[in-house]
């Protein structure tokens, strides 16, 4: 079948705008190389009625732990590789071991460990949302507990 | 013979003044050599004058004036902006307009599709204040609970330390767990 000049050229012109649509589309898709990880650890305790003010971005999610008193005691950043992991110290001789799983849909899966020593304290495997974050607290350090905000950002 | 099929079907064309000059002058030298050919204009000239003759007759009955009153008032009326959208929106669906707008929908759904990669988020999805999606925690024989808080998009695990044992060496009794 013959088709029409015009109409060829416009099949033409829209399989051309579906290939860079869909080009564009797996190159955005692609596995970061390097994912940043940041750990915010937080005091969290009833001693006062202080709020840290590095920590306004975090003051949302903070209030909902419903502690009085809130106090940034390190901020630490470092890049992960793809299916590496790196190790962050936490006050108290703690330490979390955060690993890459997998990136799909935006988000970005991390496996966490905390340990205390030896000692492991938890496990757990999560999916955030890439510049998302979540939090993990619970451990008593200073007469109050330590909070952290795990995020990952892909590069 | 291929000249007279070529002629005669210009030639009702030709009689009508609607060739240019050299094509006028090729089917008149032919026409004044070929005996066919001139017998077909000859034919074609007398239907030509007996259909003039009885359109000039019967235009004569004919009332063109409210016809033209008529075109006169639809041209000078001034039409609403939906009945503009209608007749454009009528164009739309000629055989031309859509081969080149399916193809199109086609490209924006998959560009609409490839949004939520370039602009995370955008519609509410994995974006940076979506949920924590938990898949799994071990605490290790440890009291666990696991809270997500709608309003600030805020998945929590806390983890409840051993009352016995663990805190021996602090100073004062860690505040109990967050109230959720």
């Amino acid at each position: 079948m013959k088709l029409p000049k015009n109409l060829r050229r416009r099949v033409l012109l829209f399989s051309l705008l579906s290939f860079i649509v869909a080009a564009g589309r797996g190159a955005a898709q692609k596995q970061p190389q390097i994912v940043q990880v940041k750990i915010g650890t937080i005091l969290a305790s009833n001693k006062n009625d202080e709020f840290d003010a590095k920590l306004k971005g975090l003051e949302n999610q903070l209030r909902v732990l419903k502690y009085r008193s809130y106090r940034l005691l390190k901020d630490e950043s470092q890049n992960v590789p793809w299916q590496g992991s790196k190790v962050f110290e936490i006050p108290g001789g703690r330490s979390l071991m955060v690993a890459l799983q997998e990136f799909q849909d935006n988000r970005i899966g991390l496996k966490v460990r905390l340990t205390e020593g030896q000692k492991p304290l938890l496990d757990t495997t999560v999916r955030i949302a890439n510049r998302g974050n979540f939090i993990l607290g619970g451990p008593p350090h200073e007469g109050g507990v330590l909070v952290l905000s795990i995020s990952a950002v892909a590069q | 013979m291929k000249d007279c099929e070529n002629i005669s079907e210009s030639m009702g064309r030709w009689l009508d003044g609607e060739l240019s000059p050299a094509e006028s002058e090729s089917i008149r030298a032919h026409v004044a050599q070929c005996a066919d050919c001139g017998e077909a204009q000859r034919k074609l000239e007398k239907l030509q004058l007996a259909l003039e003759g009885a359109l000039m007759a019967e235009s004569k009955s004919i009332e063109f004036e409210p016809f033209w009153r008529a075109v006169q008032l639809r041209i000078a009326e001034k039409r609403t902006w939906y009945e503009d959208a209608l007749d454009w929106s009528r164009g739309l669906f000629t055989a031309s307009r859509a081969a080149w707008a399916i193809p199109a929908l086609i490209a924006l759904l998959l560009a609409v599709a490839s949004l939520e990669s370039y602009f995370p988020g955008w519609r509410g999805g994995a974006g940076r204040n979506a949920f924590a999606a938990v898949d799994s925690i071990d605490a290790h024989g440890r009291n666990v609970a696991l809270l997500r808080e709608y309003d600030s998009k805020t998945t929590v695990i806390w983890l409840y330390e051993d009352q016995e044992g663990e805190n021996e060496t602090a100073e004062e009794p860690p505040p109990p767990g967050p109230a959720f």
